[in-house]
């Protein structure tokens, strides 16, 4: 190597690891810009709003598709309010239970700007949005190509099935049909009877039974308008996109790209609403004046941003972070705008139930929130020895279990105290819900335990027929090592009572496939809240969704004859006193018969940095970033002060290497001459 | 029977074994030798590996009854308890983390049950580090151990097969060698693992499988030479059986390189063993599954340092002193080659 | 020579086969179908909807043995597609593999070649160090040393590298990535470091032992005789002459630099292939790991097959088997 090269390459090298130290993880350029940086636990696997059944990919796709009706920003509890719709349809009775809904489109909604739109027109980046593109929608959930996991509650949209299958048997029989353009087959099998296009911005829906809940639905993305020049464009052929990774959508903010396993960057879209038309002060387009006076307190009602037109970020970047402590501490170091906390780090971040003093010198805030959902330890009501099969010895067996489960505890060492002890499977937040409730077989009593487990023939834990411990089998499908010593807890809870469970940790498979074939006994679960409604918790222990009956999500198989009785006097039920008197009647049943153990509904802390403003928490998926806005300048500033390298270690290191290897290179060379 | 009185017999029997071979190699002028070089050269390592190995016997050994239950814990009256379990009281236990020697418990300061008696300190759980750190020594034994019971005999058999009678048998071992060792060992290990199903016997099989192959290669080539040396042909021509001539005269002269492959080969189990309870699909009890809870801890704050600490320096000195000892064995056994480690 | 490089290629398609019928065993004979389907549709999905998903995937065939048409079998689409390189689509979420593997190759290598090259750098001119001052403490100080680092799991070289220098020292980026040609060096920084360290031990004490068994033999004697420095003894002639271990290693080592890194790339949110095989392992993606254990096979193939034709090229005593 020359000399001249030499340095030249270590001019470079120098350069390079100038360019390397550094621990900023974006770009400097991006420093003083409105970016909203936010982390995902994964990459979504879809982002088609017809499948899209996840709370971390509802997180991109509320902002990218807007929905007819959405929640209010700032009410609680959780309450409708028009989107794109011009008001909240009211239900109007057609007889034999028949009910109509009408939704009425704003006029002048335009899509996102894309390159799909010259399907329908040389030149055309966007259109305007019609009543057609959400029945559109629909009918791709109706669809069995997409595979939505919905289908079973739009069912109850007249002709819903019918189509679907008009649509299989089509495509089976009928040469050519299949590669038919997406709307042309849909309008081939005749579309959706019960779903009526009344000109350019009226939809009708009708409905074969009252099902009140159908609101919520439409304030969900999987009925979004949806263009169906989209979906026939993306179809992954010729170096284009799928549909699922391509959202073409009427939100406030568009994808710009998606590098779906690190980074995905949205940025504002102009064609929204919002943005072309702020006089229209539609509800979804200008941030509220109203709400509670915690939110008050908590300045998320600023004078500054009342009643002023959305979105205030200019961009919002996603990085993919699939372990919780790099995460965590990139937030420490600034580089993220929120997070929630992990329990490792909880004793550093909160103290006696607040920020810690260090956090609240950094300037950050602390938002709380009971999510609507509930975790439980569950009995397979098949089982011979746990479950139904066993009668009165069952119960006992597992009132007595539910007794010796410690919630307090379990709170304390696993979730830092966070979290409501469960006592039903109504979460706090929804109708239904008792502050004042508490649930006998919900708290620890080890002496009432094990009377009751000697009451159940089991004295002292010991299987009359064996003449050992009573053996049980705990059924995981996570085989991780933190599950298996988070579920360890329980085991040496029922230890106590001189039961032998054993862990049966396998992978998410192998328990699924247990699950089906009915052999398990204990196994834990969650359910998080479609929508704000008890129907949404309480129908997992109605017996027609049982595992064993139908595949359904009462993985519990509980059939209790008087509670699916009273299940289906409740569901369709407006929210008045009758309504509270069943499901207190419904928790009744559960509390004597245990087919779960609650354990909590869980409570999330979040942390907020100071430049972040207009953050509410919510457990329900909402289009949150276009409430929410950032403080660049601050940002920069504190980002700065905290990012500080500590480098004398480095040249410690090269100090103590010099010092070990010379003398050995002189006295080497001495003893060689 | 009973799990852990088939267990017990089963440690009884290999500690037999053992012994007979080892009697056996005290009978042969060369294994008497290297045997008296390497406890010349390596007192340390040798210790410590003795130290793991005897940790590992004491908890392999368990039977039930003993200690009643002070702390409410009616199932531990009917459970085998192993002699390491009973070297700590029964109820050994706090609410969660406590530190070495601390006298109250981490977080929050409530009092301890045995306040200063956890010399490295309780997990989450409230079990004591040093009470699992210890258990853990069986495991890492048995990763070792038992893969290699696996993975020894059949490359043995396999390798001998092909290299002596050549022809089809080689050719058939041949491809089943060249396609295993083809894929890349994790990968191969993973793949296995997920088709077994967890379990410690199942890791095991998993990692036999994908380590017999070396070894084998080995045996193949040396067995080669081996047939063609006079002596071997001379017994061969005197119509000495085939078995016998393998017995008698190749199997002796392979017995260094099972020696040093297994020695090379036992620290890196162990170690791909903490990598695969990282990835969810390790034994029970390992270290590696030790480390893979406590990385997390390192963010509490203040840190939680001892879970970690304990299990890494277990993990560290028993493959230290065995990757110690592994060179001195390669370098009594076999001073020519060059060994290529994992 | 023509006709032995056709022998060996024949010989390599065997074991190919070889390979497929092996992951054909372990994956279509073990795993069910339906539970692939729920885990890749949701948990909320019903009956219906997994037996679509079924059915879509081709996974509804049967396994071996179709009496109407042979060739509507599992094992036999198994093998037309992994022979023709189309690998189908993933069991987690639908895209075809192809598309993965071409997304994700780019990050692993950005990460594992500059790693094999400064790892064999490093290495080399340390064993060489190390190997120059053999018999001194500088020599028995690197051996310690080498033993010492190859006694350390991996896990915690990450673990600890990220608390250190990530956290405590704040010198990079704990993890992440970014391509961007003036943001890649800093979030590669870290994963290389600590990459290195962690081969470091095992590689220098293997190339120490070649070193110093090349320094051993006659000709360096005499080229010391004939009054050689030992510096120059070292460089032109050991290094020259141990390249054929050398090289064996390093050959059969390329192959691996595509299939990425499983541990560096998950902790440090790499998107390449290694982080996609572990998402594969922790989301049952029976599909994406069966096409990754092929390829690390097929590249290992082509490997073997390039190193024994060079050598008969490059030195005359190798017999053509």
């Amino acid at each position: 190597m020359s000399p001249r090269r030499a340095s030249a390459a270590g001019a470079a090298a120098a350069l390079l690891s100038l360019a390397a130290c550094s621990n900023n993880p974006y770009p400097p350029a991006d420093d003083t810009l409105k970016v909203r940086y936010s982390a995902l636990p994964g990459p979504p696997k879809t982002l088609d709003p017809a499948v899209s059944y996840s709370a971390l990919e509802h997180k991109i796709t509320a902002n990218v598709y807007e929905t007819l009706l959405e929640y209010d920003y700032l009410k609680r509890p959780y309450t409708l309010m028009p989107g794109l719709a011009r008001s909240l349809p009211e239900p109007r009775s057609l007889g034999g239970g028949r009910v109509a809904y009408r939704f009425e489109l704003r006029e002048g909604l335009l899509f996102q700007d894309d390159e799909a739109f010259a399907l329908g027109g040389a030149g055309r980046t966007t259109r305007e949005v019609e009543a057609a593109d959400v029945a559109f929608e629909l009918m791709r959930i109706a669809d069995p190509q997409v595979t939505s996991p919905v289908g079973s509650t739009f069912a109850k949209i007249e002709g819903f099935r019918d189509f679907s299958a008009r649509l299989e048997e089509l495509r089976r029989q009928e040469e050519g049909f299949a590669d038919l353009r997406i709307d042309r087959q849909y309008e081939r099998a005749g579309g959706i009877a019960g779903l009526r296009v009344r000109g350019p911005h009226q939809l009708e829906l009708v409905l074969s039974e009252p099902y009140p809940q159908l609101l919520y639905w439409f304030a969900m993305p999987f009925t979004a308008p949806v263009p169906w020049e989209a979906v026939a464009y993306y179809d992954g052929q010729e170096g284009r996109d799928f549909f699922k990774d391509h959202p073409v959508g009427v939100g406030p903010f568009k994808i710009t790209e998606y590098e779906k396993h690190f980074r995905i960057v949205l940025e504002r879209n102009d064609n929204w609403y919002g943005i072309q038309h702020p006089e229209w002060r539609a509800p979804g387009a200008i941030y509220p004046s109203e709400g509670t006076p915690e939110d008050a307190a908590a300045g998320l009602l600023d004078p500054s941003y009342r009643g002023r037109p959305l979105p205030f970020l200019d961009r919002i970047e996603y990085r993919i972070e699939k372990e919780t402590i790099p995460y965590f501490n990139k937030f420490l170091q600034g580089y993220y705008d929120a997070s929630g906390i992990i329990r490792e780090s909880f004793d550093v971040v909160i103290h006696e139930g607040d920020l810690s003093p260090e956090m609240a010198a950094l300037g950050m805030r602390l938002e709380k929130a009971v999510d609507p959902d509930v975790h439980y330890l569950g009995f397979n009501m098949n089982d011979p020895v746990v479950g139904t099969p066993a009668g009165e010895k069952g119960r006992k067996l597992r009132q007595a279990m539910s007794l010796a489960v410690d919630v307090q505890e379990y709170k304390r060492i696993f979730t830092n105290g966070r979290g409501v002890p469960a006592q039903s499977p109504i979460p706090p937040g929804i109708f239904g819900y008792d502050p004042d409730y508490v649930n006998p077989f919900s708290q620890l009593d080890l002496e009432r335990g094990r009377e009751l487990l000697s009451e159940a023939g089991y004295e002292g834990g010991i299987d009359p027929t064996t003449g050992k411990p009573l053996h049980l089998t705990f059924d995981l499908g996570d085989p991780s090592t933190r599950a298996r010593l988070t579920y360890a807890f329980f085991v040496n809870a029922w230890r106590q009572l001189g039961l032998d469970v054993v862990l049966a940790a396998t992978t998410y498979n192998q328990f699924r496939d247990k699950v089906n074939r009915g052999a398990y006994q204990i196994f834990s679960w969650g359910w998080i809240a479609d929508y704000p409604d008890p129907e949404n918790f309480l129908f997992l222990l109605w017996g027609p969704m049982a595992e064993s009956e139908s595949g359904g999500p009462n993985t519990a198989n509980f059939n209790d004859p008087r509670y699916n009785e009273l299940f289906l006097a409740m569901k369709d039920r407006e929210n008045d006193a009758r309504r509270l008197e069943i499901i207190r009647e419904l928790l009744g049943i559960l509390e004597q018969e245990r087919p779960w153990i609650e354990l909590l509904h869980r409570e999330s802390y979040s942390l907020i940095q100071p430049w972040l403003r207009n953050v509410k928490p919510a457990g329900l998926s909402l289009p949150a970033s276009k409430y929410q806005d950032v403080d660049a300048g601050r940002r920069a500033a504190l980002r700065a002060r905290w990012n500080d390298p500590v480098v004398w270690p480095a040249y410690a290191l090269g100090v103590a290497a010099v010092a070990l290897v010379v003398p050995g290179i002189l006295t080497f060379l001495r003893e060689r001459q | 029977m009973e799990l852990h009185v088939v267990q017990n017999l089963m440690i009884l029997l290999l500690v037999a074994g053992a012994l007979g071979a080892l009697r056996a190699a005290r009978r042969s002028d060369l294994w008497r030798k290297a045997g008296r070089e390497l406890l010349r050269r390596r007192p340390v390592a040798l210790g410590i590996v003795g130290l793991f190995v005897a940790f590992a016997l004491l908890e392999s050994i368990s039977w039930i009854g003993g200690a009643g239950a002070e702390g409410g814990d009616q199932l531990a009256l009917h459970e085998p308890r192993s002699v390491i379990d009973r070297l700590f009281p029964a109820d050994f236990k706090e609410r969660s983390y406590s530190a070495p020697f601390a006298g109250a418990e981490f977080y929050g300061g409530a009092a301890l049950r045995y306040p200063g008696r956890h010399v490295l300190g309780t997990d989450i759980l409230g079990r004591d580090v040093l009470h699992l750190t210890l258990k853990g020594a069986r495991v890492a034994l048995l990763i070792g151990g038992l893969t290699s019971l696996i993975a020894i005999p059949l490359a043995l058999l396999l390798g001998i097969s092909a290299g002596y009678y050549g022809g089809r048998i080689d050719d058939a071992v041949f491809f089943v060698i060249s396609v295993l060792a083809s894929i890349p060992s994790l990968l191969l290990l993973i793949a296995l693992i997920m088709a077994l199903g967890r379990g410690p016997v199942q890791v095991c099989v998993a990692m036999g499988v994908t380590s017999w192959v070396g070894l084998s290669r080995m045996v193949r080539g040396e067995t080669f030479k081996l047939r063609e040396l006079d002596y071997v042909q001379a017994a061969r021509a005197l119509g000495v059986s085939e078995f016998r001539i393998i017995r008698r005269h190749i199997l002796p002269n392979l017995m260094h390189l099972v020696v040093i492959t297994f020695v090379l080969m036992f620290s890196g189990l162990v170690l791909s063993e903490a990598i695969l309870a990282w990835l969810g699909i390790g034994i029970d009890g390992s270290w590696g599954q030790m480390i893979d809870q406590a990385r997390d801890e390192l963010s509490r704050d203040p840190i939680i340092w001892w879970n970690l600490a304990a299990a890494s320096a277990a993990l560290f000195g028993l493959i230290l002193a065995v990757n110690f000892l592994g060179d001195a064995v390669r370098d009594i056994l076999d001073p020519r080659t060059t060994w290529e480690t994992r | 020579m023509l006709a032995y490089v056709i022998r060996r290629l024949a010989y390599g398609f065997v074991t190919v086969l070889g390979v497929l019928l092996l992951l054909f065993v372990l994956f279509f004979l073990y795993a069910t179908p339906v539970e692939m389907a729920r885990r890749a549709v949701g948990e909320k999905a019903p009956p219906e909807v997994l037996q679509q998903w079924v059915a879509n995937h081709g996974y509804d065939k049967p396994r071996l043995w179709n009496a109407e048409s042979p060739s509507d079998t599992l094992l036999f689409e198994h093998f037309r597609r992994m022979l023709t390189f189309d690998f189908g689509r993933s069991d987690a979420d639908d895209t075809p593999i192809v598309d993965h593997l071409r997304q994700r190759v780019g990050p692993s290598l950005v990460l594992t070649i500059p790693l094999f090259v400064i790892g064999l750098g490093v290495s080399i001119s340390a064993s060489l160090f190390v190997a120059y001052f053999r018999e001194t403490y500088i020599d028995r100080t690197g051996v310690v040393l080498a033993v010492l680092g190859m006694s350390i799991s991996i896990l915690l070289y990450i673990i600890g590298g990220q608390y250190l220098i990530g956290k405590l020292l704040r010198w990079f980026p704990i993890s992440g990535f970014d391509p961007a040609p003036a943001m890649i060096a800093r979030f590669m920084a870290l994963p290389l470091l600590i990459g290195l360290f962690s081969g470091l031990g095992e590689s220098v004490r293997f190339y120490r032992t070649v070193f110093i068994e090349e320094t051993s033999r006659d000709y360096v004697r005499t080229a010391r005789a004939k009054g050689c420095g030992d510096g120059r003894i070292m460089a032109r002639h050991v290094l020259r002459n141990a390249m054929i271990p050398i090289l064996t290693r390093v050959v059969v080592a390329i192959p691996f630099l595509f299939i990425g890194s499983l541990l560096l790339e998950s902790f440090f949110g790499i998107p390449g292939l290694g982080s996609m095989t572990v998402d594969a392992i922790h989301g049952n993606d029976f599909a994406v790991l069966r096409v990754m254990v092929f390829i690390g096979a097929l590249f290992f193939i082509l490997g073997q097959i390039a190193t024994d034709v060079s050598y008969t090229l490059a030195d005359p005593r190798v017999r053509l088997e």
